[in-house]
């Protein structure tokens, strides 16, 4: 047994392991066809042609600059969701509470873009951003510090902290901080339910005039803001902690085995609470896109449901953080090509809802049966190197 | 002998998974009256072979011939109803009915639509006479020994009026008396006109009670042989397919200063307690082996000395320093090697990379990590050493270690465990579910780790395995160290009697030698 063949072989056996992780990204790709070839049965019943259909789709969403804006800027607030889901599910907790998460961080944000005046935007844009995240992390902390403490499961008290985060941002809009300096014409209704708007320093600029270097050039109205470039970068920063840090090889080993963890010397618990807290952070940065880069202020209105598409969003992208901006953008993608279909074709909206769950089951279990096969093939190579000596 | 003669014929028998050949034209039989052993290691595909015979799975190819005809069931029910009864190693009762009630489940004698338990316990009398098995059929099983519950399940299957009985690794719960005992009953079933197919991989029980053994060795017959004409040694070389070691070469080592102290430690669980007043002392250079039914305390005194378990009382010593409920990451930071009992639960997680698994527990040392950083280089370059050092058969350090297999998943765990020449290793059933050739292993690396001036706490439930490793005995019974042997005093009788609680509360002059 020389050293030099032996390192060659392990050389060998490495490049065996990139084919299955080639596999596992296609299947995915596999996946989504599949789900827009059942969906074109709904089409078909409703009396579409669906190559017509997805043609439009497509055509309507990537055919010009703004649609084109438009689909990233529907998947920033979808990425940071994803992640947050993700972090939870990497260390083996289900964050069903980042739909209250981010409506906690994105009332402190708001609080600190308005209350906190006369800083330069260098300063007060990180320091609302750190709101932000601190609020999602403030509501995460209530149900992980039951967990740890008491042993009450997760999933119950996320759900019931998101409804308490619904009336408690009600309540503090409307009667606390609402802004009453607006001035509404006589006659034309009534003042809105919102907070005092952000002021200008803490808002996140567009992406205009970074991509009118590379010649792209985009209308006033594409709200594609720098947040998406931010989602980015935190994506490349979860991977890094989850994959090369200490730390991350310790979450995703409470994960997959928490007494396994314990054996080791590592304590779950701990772990639980830091990345639980970790998971609440992220969630609170999810409405920032929207409120720093869109609508400049917080009201009733604002937009809901991101938390729960995160789920579905982490689901599709395999809790990997690339995978999961991939999955933003697709959600992003059917979300516009919805619009796109419905006033094009007259498709009803549903039709995107439709293709949205078919193609979360189609990943789900396409990843499951790779997953198998893969499992099965490495099994027969491992029982091949016994024979081999 | 002619074919015709055969009670069960199995006739070129093949049996694929996906990608395993778990049974490869396998050929034997079994006449009429005789005990027949089947042996192999783990994975020779014993356990499929009985399935096939017993109807559980349908073979790809060969046929299986009862009493010269044709018999290819297609589930239990019909091989029972064709008079084949299997013994499971794992018991299948109904811990809060009476034995009565557990034997005629499924095969109830009824009257007007009501089960007659009268007439059950009548008949479960009468067959506990016929063949000599001592057990009260009105008692609950719940209260009955392992011996006994195993004599419920050999009732179970005479009731349904087995002639071909299968037991499958029958002794694996028993302590030596009742093993004794089992034997018995075999011979017994024999005597009254009873064929026994026996299923193990303990060659000397085989020798002790068959009439003729059959040897697998990866899916395939190595051969039948008369039991008489065989030894343990060319049985062992039949199973493995090489020459085996039986006694590992150990040198007389002085014992050296006391590494581990236990005294009177004493933990709860549930308001039970579960190790009480437990004391033991383990020195450098000594293999300390604990023999014990299972379920004595064995798990609790590793996960108190590991810290995975609040101790109420006693204390704890490393080296004279006390690490009584220290978080377990501090034990193992003192120069502690553990192997958990099982694997699955505790030592790995599976779906992890194996380098992972190799570094799991030493991650946050200065060799692995620097400013917050895993250093993948140094990690996938001690794993391979590992991996090297300690042949563990793998297709890449890459892939998940639940792809291999179970021998390899304990090397890879003792090679993580033995990287940093620990002071002290606890060593919980090291050598379960491994085949012969890992076993061997496994105790060697303890026997070498030993030589070099380690303190090493065995606990067992294998009592071949601690009689074989062990400077010195204790003897574990309910929580509480009954007796204490060195190696040479120490014989499986005595021992057994400790085991069961037949005799308590002794202490040998061995420790303070």
């Amino acid at each position: 047994m020389t050293p030099g063949g032996k390192s060659l072989k392990l050389a060998r056996r490495l490049k065996g392991a990139t084919k299955y992780a080639i596999l596992d990204a296609v299947s995915p790709i596999v996946a989504v066809l599949f789900a827009m070839a059942v969906a074109s049965i709904a089409l078909v019943i409703i009396g579409k042609n669906p190559f017509q259909v997805y043609a439009t789709m497509v055509s309507f969403s990537f055919g010009r600059a703004d649609s084109v804006a438009s689909i990233f800027f529907k998947a920033t607030p979808l990425i940071f969701s994803g992640l947050a889901v993700a972090v939870g599910f990497r260390v083996g907790l289900f964050n069903i509470g980042v739909e209250g998460q981010y409506l906690m961080g994105a009332f402190l944000a708001s609080w600190a873009g308005f209350a906190i005046k006369g800083l330069p935007g260098y300063v007060h844009l990180p320091l609302v951003i750190l709101a932000g995240a601190l609020g999602g992390a403030l509501w995460a902390f209530v149900p992980i510090w039951l967990k740890v403490k008491r042993g009450v499961h997760e999933v119950i008290t996320t759900i019931m902290l998101n409804h308490t985060a619904f009336l408690l941002l009600h309540y503090l809009i409307f009667d606390v901080f609402m802004d009453k300096s607006q001035v509404v014409v006589g006659g034309a209704g009534s003042p809105r339910v919102r907070m005092p708007p952000i002021e200008l320093s803490a808002r996140v600029p567009n992406l205009h005039d970074a991509l009118a270097v590379f010649g792209i050039n985009l209308p006033a109205h594409a709200a594609v803001n720098w947040l998406l470039i931010g989602g980015i970068a935190l994506a490349v920063g979860v991977w890094y902690l989850l994959w090369r840090t200490p730390f991350g090889l310790e979450l995703r080993t409470v994960g997959h085995n928490p007494r396994a963890a314990e054996t080791a010397g590592i304590r779950p618990q701990v772990v639980y609470f830091k990345a639980f807290l970790l998971s609440g952070a992220v969630a609170g940065l999810v409405g920032l896109s929207d409120l720093l880069g869109y609508f400049g202020y917080l009201d009733i209105d604002f937009p809901r449901g991101y938390g729960f598409a995160g789920i579905a969003v982490a689901l599709v992208g395999r809790n990997s953080p690339f995978g999961i901006i991939l999955a933003a953008l697709l959600f992003g993608f059917l979300s516009r090509g919805g619009l796109g279909i419905q006033v094009l074709e007259r498709v009803p909206m549903e039709t995107y809802v439709i293709l949205q769950g078919l193609i979360i089951l189609s990943i789900v279990v396409a990843s499951e049966v790779v997953r198998r096969y893969v499992r099965a093939q490495q099994k027969k190579e491992e029982a091949a190197a016994h024979a081999e000596p | 002998m002619g074919v015709s003669e055969a009670v069960l014929r199995v006739d070129g028998v093949t049996k694929r998974f996906p990608g395993v050949v778990a049974n490869d034209d396998v050929s034997f039989d079994v006449r009429p009256g005789e005990i027949h052993a089947v042996v192999g290691e783990n994975g020779a595909g014993k356990s499929t072979l009985m399935k096939i015979i017993t109807g559980l799975y349908p073979p790809d190819k060969g046929e299986i011939f009862l009493r010269g005809l044709p018999a290819a069931f297609r589930s239990p029910r019909q091989a029972i109803a064709a008079g084949i009864g299997m013994v499971h190693q794992h018991f299948m009762l109904v811990q809060n009915f009476t034995v009565a009630e557990n034997v005629i489940l499924g095969a109830e004698p009824a009257r007007r639509g009501l089960i007659d338990l009268r007439e059950a316990a009548r008949q479960v009398a009468e067959l506990c006479r016929r063949f000599g098995l001592k057990v009260d059929p009105l008692a609950r099983v719940e209260d009955i020994s392992v011996g006994e519950q195993q004599r419920v399940e050999i009732l179970k299957v005479l009731y349904r009026g087995a002639d071909l009985i299968i037991l499958d690794e029958p002794t694996a719960v028993l302590v030596p008396q009742e093993v004794s005992e089992l034997f018995e009953h075999l011979l017994t079933l024999k005597e009254q006109g009873k064929t026994v197919v026996f299923i193990s991989h303990k060659l000397d029980e085989v020798l002790r009670v068959s009439d003729r053994i059959t040897v697998l060795r990866r899916g395939r017959v190595v051969g039948t042989v008369r039991t008489g004409g065989v030894t343990r040694q060319r049985l062992a070389e039949m199973m493995v397919g090489r020459p085996v070691l039986f006694d590992l070469r150990r040198s007389a080592n002085p014992p050296g200063d006391p590494v581990l102290a236990l005294e009177g430690v004493t933990a709860s669980l549930g308001g039970r307690e579960v190790l009480r007043d437990l004391s033991l002392v383990v020195r450098s250079g000594e293999v300390y082996g604990v023999a014990g039914v299972e379920g004595n305390g064995q798990t609790e005194l590793a996960e108190a000395i590991m810290g995975l378990r609040p101790v109420d009382s006693g204390e704890i010593r490393l080296r004279g320093e006390n690490i009584t409920n220290l978080p377990t990451g501090e034990v193992r930071q003192r120069g502690v090697a553990y192997i958990p009992e099982d694997r699955h639960r505790r030592g790995l997680a599976l779906p992890m990379t194996v380098w992972e698994n190799a570094i799991l527990g030493t991650h946050r040392s200065s060799e692995f990590a620097s400013r917050g950083r895993l250093d993948l280089r140094r990690a996938f370059r001690a794993t391979e050493e590992s991996v090297l050092r300690f042949d563990v058969r793998l297709t890449s350090i890459l892939a998940p270690v639940q792809t291999l297999s179970g021998g390899n998943q304990q090397k890879l765990i003792l090679a993580r465990e033995f990287r940093g020449q620990p002071a002290f290793i606890l060593a919980a059933q090291p050598t379960r579910g491994l085949d012969i050739g890992a076993t061997e292993f496994v105790r060697q690396q303890l026997l070498s780790a030993r030589d070099s001036g380690a303190a090493v706490l065995l606990i067992s439930a294998d009592l071949e395995e601690i009689l074989s490793v062990s400077d010195r005995i204790g003897v574990i019974y309910n929580g509480h160290i009954q007796a204490e042997f060195s190696q040479d005093e120490a014989d499986p009788r005595t021992l057994g009697a400790y085991m069961t609680g037949a005799r308590t509360r002794e202490r040998k002059g061995a420790a303070g030698r």
